[in-house]
């Protein structure tokens, strides 16, 4: 009897196996500890959120089925062989159907090199140097604009300024990043009737900016550019201050738009200018999350903190595969890679399209800390708000 | 067990290895070349450190002289990947005689920290050059198939034990040995110390930069950071150290274990492997700083008082 | 001429504090003859002591500095009395090696513990300034650098004028003539551990004020700290300073003159050379 019944129970599995199909899995490894674990974070929620939202919308449509998403993320520990390592254990061992990228463009150059290796497309928001896409991969996306690039829009907003900055200073990380972005940066100041005062390239790991900013300060420098990490941009500015450096404007890569930069800085932070290819705007429409404003309230919800360009690159990524797999109505890796290369759609995040290089083309917003809030000041169409400036002495304010 | 009984038994474990890419999946061959690259790190160590005495915390210099020596020649030049290696060998070699005369004077703890120091500078310095990507580093061209570096990293791992073997039987070897024990009877015994020091330093540098080259080649990327990573360096000594430094395959065995046991709590509880790395360190120096080998040796003796008696001789 | 008295007045400045951080670890050294990877570690441990006094309770970080002291005094001597203790008779480098352990599992709590976010300290005086025959002195820069000041001396003081300091240089120079003449070496190597740590924690408090902490910032302090360390000599508290200066001075000398990705460079090439030519340090007696 007992026997009867367990075989019958076997039996029974074994036919109810096929309803629960194996779901489309996302693999990625992200910085969830180590030193840059406060921006990995980002990611890590931001992937599961959307997946999250996707699969309570239904899932994927494909195959005439709807299959649900499911997310492995591994914790690289800021490590980039080991993050490098992982990628491939999520494609050989995990058997992932595709793969999501970590942040920083390191790591996105070191781990694409495994998707080219074993022929998975990876999308990735964290990565946006030109060497990532300059080597003629095709398995590799990136939804963060060209490094060269991002300081375009406040070059194009600076000339409009007036009184108008004659100097400006550049400074700039030596990591892949923050060189692509000088690089550029150069060639667009070149086009410019502005002196470049000091062109320095300093070390990623200097916590200390005294003689920098000294040479600055004895140049009088009226603009400063800085390409740089969150970490030692708070550096600077503390530092500007305690050593009374006083130029018209500044401007940094990454730090202005998160909220906890802000907070780190208190009131230091005013009159900072930045960037960011995203704002939470109710213009940005997207299928599964209303729209960017409506994004940014439920994550600040569900995580406890603002999220930024970085959680919404993350988001938009998800999407791509999502929208790429239904295109393609098929898992197999090669018709998915060419589903991605053609998309076209709008989200939460802007438009996605990938030029034939694999690196989306966004433009970046000049924004401004003004009076604790995040202000966008200049946009594609020209100004948008007013920006404070020039920036009043620090013994002034 | 005799070293030639040991050494046979090593062939077949060898000959049993390299046919792991026909069979093994691919986080198998993944994890191994991994673990064989490390138990090379140590082995080479083990010469220097082990053998000599002179605990090297600069084999990190070799290893990223091996790996900048390769990517330069591949990237940089164009030249096939035999000529990067040897080009890092070279550079290491010439390392070693040049800056390990004047190092290799020194003892103990500065010895240690001039190494140290010197891994810190080599990475400021290869961030600084311009042939070698400065900071952001370089990417090597893609060469897909494992197998190649399996071999290629087995052959290595072989080859370095080889020697070893050699050396714990040679009279070069007993010279090192004589050092490590009592540097001035030595000397006074008519040792050449510094040429044996310097002949050390320099065979483990040939055996570790070529490790780094063939990393760096499967990678297939390299940067200052992780070229000349300290972190790396304490692994290769704690593998040896964990095993046995001073025997033949302690370095092997404490590199393939704790290898393992590192790379399942990645994969399983992926944020608790460096605490696990730490605490692991923290146990074995206590417990049984003499490595697993004098472990396996004396346990059949003493039985568990074993780690209580390591504790009453090195304590207060 | 005005940029070069700047960039002097900001490295000797640099160079106080640099010092304080590796008074501890000189001291240890040389005393103990343990070489502390840890020791960056608990420099950041202090840092998110004075970080929490300061947000939680608002206290002003130079108040809260004596608390990290002996919140960090306590934690050495415990680790030095329970675990060092255990191997401090084994080869010389296995305190190397269960030290960087130690740093490993300490900057892995930490990160559970307070999370990967950067802090900063920032006292409402954070910036504030005075000028100096022309150069901006930064107010927090200077009051670190005579906290600094002080504890060095404090600590020359403590060796050379008090019991307690003179045994424990007794028991640095002959461990057991020292025995012989009643000194418990236990007790004393964990106080001695302590009082390193306490200096860490000192430094870690000035540190959060001046930069800013996140828990991995110990490995590259513990770097710094030994190249400080040896270039001035071991011997004396006194000689660190020197060594800090030193150091604080060159650092921002390659930055203006060479480059500012030069400093490591310089800085542990000093070290190598150092060790190389005069191992006992710029000031220290050959042996």
């Amino acid at each position: 009897m007992k026997r009867t019944t367990l075989l019958c129970l076997a039996i029974g599995a074994l036919m109810a196996a096929p309803l629960y199909a194996a779901p489309i899995e996302l693999g990625a490894s992200v910085q969830l500890t180590g030193s840059l674990a406060n921006t990995g974070r980002y990611y890590r929620d931001a992937y599961q959120f959307a997946v999250d939202k996707i699969n309570s919308a239904g899932g994927v449509k494909v195959g005439g089925a709807h299959e649900k998403l499911s997310l492995k993320i591994l914790d690289n520990q800021s490590d980039v062989n080991l993050s490098v390592r992982q990628y491939v254990q999520l494609v050989t061992q995990d058997k992932v159907n595709f793969l999501l990228g970590p942040f920083a463009s390191d790591f996105a150059l070191a781990d694409s090199a495994i998707s080219e290796k074993y022929n998975i497309p990876m999308i990735q928001g964290g990565g946006a140097s030109d060497q990532i896409f300059s080597r003629g991969y095709k398995y590799v996306f990136g939804t963060l604009s060209a490094a060269s690039d991002y300081f375009q829009s406040t070059i194009d907003a600076i000339q409009k300024l007036n009184p108008a900055p004659r100097s400006v200073a550049l400074l700039y990380a030596d990591d892949a990043f923050d060189v692509s972005v000088a690089d550029g940066t150069r060639k667009l100041l070149a086009k410019t009737s502005l002196k470049v005062a000091v062109d320095q390239r300093y070390s990623s790991k200097a916590s200390d900016f005294s003689s920098l900013l000294s040479v600055i300060k004895s140049r009088n420098v009226d603009a400063i550019l800085v390409a740089g990490h969150e970490t030692e941009i708070l550096n600077f500015i503390r530092q500007a201050k305690s050593l009374d450096v006083n130029p018209m404007l500044y401007s940094f890569t990454v730090g202005v738009p998160s909220a906890d930069f802000r907070a780190a800085l208190g009131r230091d932070a005013e009159y900072a200018f930045g960037m960011t290819a995203w704002l939470p705007s109710k213009a940005l429409k997207d299928d599964y999350f209303g729209d960017a404003e409506q994004f940014a309230g439920e994550y600040q919800k569900r995580f406890g903190y603002e999220p930024d360009y970085h959680a919404a690159s993350a988001v938009a990524d998800v999407e791509a595969f999502v929208k790429a797999i239904e295109a393609a109505n098929s898992l197999d890796a090669a018709k998915v890679r060419d589903a991605i290369a053609r998309l076209d759609f709008d989200s939460l995040y802007g438009r996605i399209h990938f030029n034939s290089n694999g690196q989306i083309g966004l433009a970046q917003t000049v924004v401004q800390i003004q009076k604790g809030k995040l202000v966008a000041v200049y946009g594609q169409k020209g100004f948008i708000e007013k920006p404070l400036y020039p920036m009043p002495a620090w013994g002034r304010r | 067990m005799k070293l030639a009984q040991q050494l046979a038994l090593a062939a077949i474990g060898v000959a049993a290895l390299a046919t792991v890419p026909w069979w093994g999946s691919a986080v198998l061959i993944q994890f191994g070349i991994n673990a064989l690259i490390l138990a090379t790190l140590a082995q080479s160590w083990n010469i220097i450190g082990g053998y000599t005495g002179y605990p090297s915390f600069g084999n990190s210099v070799f290893y990223g002289l091996g790996g900048y020596g390769t990517a330069i020649a591949m990237v940089q030049f164009h030249l096939p990947f035999a000529a990067g290696l040897a080009l890092g060998a070279m550079l290491a070699v010439l390392f070693a005689f040049l800056l390990g005369l004047p190092v290799l004077r020194l003892r103990g703890h500065y010895f240690a920290i001039a190494t140290l120091g010197l891994a810190e500078v080599m990475a400021a310095i290869v961030s600084n050059l311009e042939i070698a990507g400065r900071n952001v580093g370089l990417v090597l061209p893609l060469l897909k198939g494992d197998a190649l570096f399996f071999e290629l990293s087995l052959g290595l791992l072989a080859l370095t034990t080889l020697v070893v073997a050699w050396i714990s039987r040679s009279r070069f070897g007993f010279g090192l040995v004589a050092i490590r024990e009592n540097e001035e009877a030595a000397a006074v015994m008519g040792i050449n110390t510094t040429l044996y020091k310097v002949l050390a330093f320099a065979l483990c540098s040939v055996f570790t930069a070529l490790a780094g080259g063939i990393h760096t080649y499967w990678i297939t990327y390299l940067d200052p950071d992780s070229a000349f990573d300290i972190s790396l360096n304490v692994k290769m000594i704690i593998m040896a150290v964990f095993g046995g430094a001073g025997t033949v395959f302690g370095p092997v065995l404490g590199a393939f274990l704790l290898s393992a046991i590192s790379e399942v709590l990645a994969s399983r509880i992926t944020s608790m492997a460096s605490l696990f790395f730490g605490l692991v360190i923290v146990a074995a120096i206590v417990f049984m700083p003499r490595g697993f080998a004098d472990l396996i040796r004396r346990f059949r003796e003493v039985g568990w008082r074993y780690f209580q008696e390591n504790v009453k001789a090195h304590r207060l | 001429m005005q940029l070069l008295w700047q960039v002097l007045v900001n490295g000797v400045l640099l160079g106080g504090l640099y010092a304080l951080m590796a008074l501890g670890l000189a001291l240890i050294w040389g005393v103990l003859n343990i070489v502390n990877l840890a020791h960056g570690a608990l420099i950041m441990l202090g840092a998110y002591v004075c970080y929490y006094l300061f947000t939680g309770f608002g206290w002003d970080p130079f108040a809260a500095l004596p608390v990290a002291m002996l919140v960090l005094f306590c934690l050495g001597y415990l680790l030095q009395r329970y675990l060092l203790n255990l191997v401090i008779r084994a080869p010389m480098f296995n305190t190397l090696l269960i030290t960087f352990g130690l740093e490993v599992v300490i900057t892995y709590l930490a990160q559970i513990a307070f999370s990967a976010d950067f802090r900063t300290i920032n006292p409402s005086y954070a910036g504030a300034n005075f000028p100096l025959f022309g150069a901006t002195v930064p107010v927090v820069r200077i009051l670190a650098f005579g906290v600094a000041l002080a504890l060095t001396v404090a600590l020359w003081l403590l060796l050379v004028r008090t019991r307690i300091g003179r045994a424990i240089r007794a028991t640095a120079q002959n461990l057991v003539a020292a025995r012989l003449y009643g000194v418990d070496p236990r007790r004393l190597y964990a106080l001695t551990f302590g009082l390193g740590a306490a200096l860490a924690g000192a430094a870690g408090s000035l540190y959060g004020v001046v930069s800013q902490i996140n828990p991995y910032i110990g490995a590259g302090l513990t770097a710094k700290s030994f190249a400080i360390a040896i270039i001035g000599g071991l011997e004396n508290p006194l000689y660190v300073l020197v060594g800090g200066l030193f150091l604080g001075i060159a650092e921002a000398l390659t930055a203006l003159y060479i480059g500012p990705t030069y400093t490591d460079v310089v800085s542990f090439g000093i070290l190598v050379l150092v060790l190389i030519v005069r191992p006992t340090g710029l000031l220290g007696r050959t042996a």
